[in-house]
């Protein structure tokens, strides 16, 4: 998709790369922080999903029935988060700084007996 | 999220709401066609999912390892339309345009669920064996004895150094 970074002047956008778009083209224009914000939010869910989905093995069915609806949690956030992209209000939890949320562990955390539990059984619920 | 819908004019953009953006942020900036496009063929993939899980709604169904897969794949799709926004030379394929139909009870959120807290107070951690109240005790002594010895020895051996 052709894109490009402005600078707001007034009633006009004064655009970093106007050869991209044709003369009398409709566009939509969002501030770069909001769209951040929501594009990462996005990929986060995502990535959150693919972590977990891609440790499960053959034959861990039982698992899912604990993880599957950690999935449509987070999927529940991503039709959300889509959804919010055309709310004319601005979004209600919106924050100065971007919580990034991921399943890090660091080893230094982990108790002695848990460092004997295999990989697939770390992942914190 | 703020937005505004603009129109190119002469390598500038009019905006029709200018009131929104008075801060001098920097903004992006797409054109507009091609970003419903992207929004649809996302929301398509977003149902998609929801139709997966809605085989789990079925009493008696539970969902396996295909569905996961099945879902995991969905999920590469979207990927690839996120990187699809940045992506100058990427064509918007305009043959259709995907409306959300799909009824709200397939969104609706279990808010009941196995939660951390369950899962905490089900785990049982067996000892072997009971620890009684004696056990503690002999524990204890042996602690006790052990650094008794160690005592006599180390003062045995003060004593012979000063003979």
């Amino acid at each position: 998709m052709r894109v490009s970074e402005g600078v707001p002047d007034g009633n006009i956008v004064e655009l970093y790369n106007p050869e991209q778009f044709k003369e009398r083209e409709e566009v939509i224009v969002f501030t770069r922080e909001d769209f951040h914000n929501t594009y990462n939010s996005i990929s986060g869910q995502i990535e959150y999903i693919n972590k977990i989905a891609m440790h499960l093995d053959v034959g861990d069915d039982w698992k899912l029935l604990g993880y599957w609806p950690k999935f449509l949690e987070r999927i529940y956030l991503l039709d959300l988060n889509m959804d919010l992209i055309f709310q004319e209000e601005p979004v209600q939890c919106y924050l100065d700084t971007y919580l990034y949320n991921s399943i890090g562990s660091s080893e230094k955390a982990v108790a002695v007996s848990k460092s004997k539990v295999p990989v697939q059984l770390k992942f914190s619920i | 999220m703020r937005f505004s819908y603009g129109m190119m004019d002469e390598r500038k953009i009019l905006l029709y709401k200018p009131e929104l953006f008075l801060k001098g942020n920097d903004l992006l900036v797409f054109p507009s066609k091609e970003f419903y496009k992207w929004h649809g063929d996302i929301k398509e993939c977003i149902d998609g999912l929801y139709q997966i899980n809605a085989l789990n709604m079925q009493k008696g169904k539970f969902v396996n390892k295909s569905e996961v897969e099945l879902a995991a794949g969905v999920l590469n799709i979207i990927t690839d339309e996120l990187e699809h926004v940045f992506d100058r030379e990427s064509v918007s394929d305009f043959s259709y345009h995907y409306i959300s139909a799909l009824d709200e009870k397939y969104k609706k959120r279990r808010l009941n669920g196995y939660t951390s807290d369950m899962r905490r107070c089900d785990i049982q951690i067996p000892v072997k064996p009971e620890i009684t109240h004696l056990l503690k005790e002999r524990n204890m002594m042996d602690i006790v004895n052990e650094v008794n010895k160690d005592f006599i020895m180390a003062r045995r051996k003060g004593q012979k150094k000063i003979k």
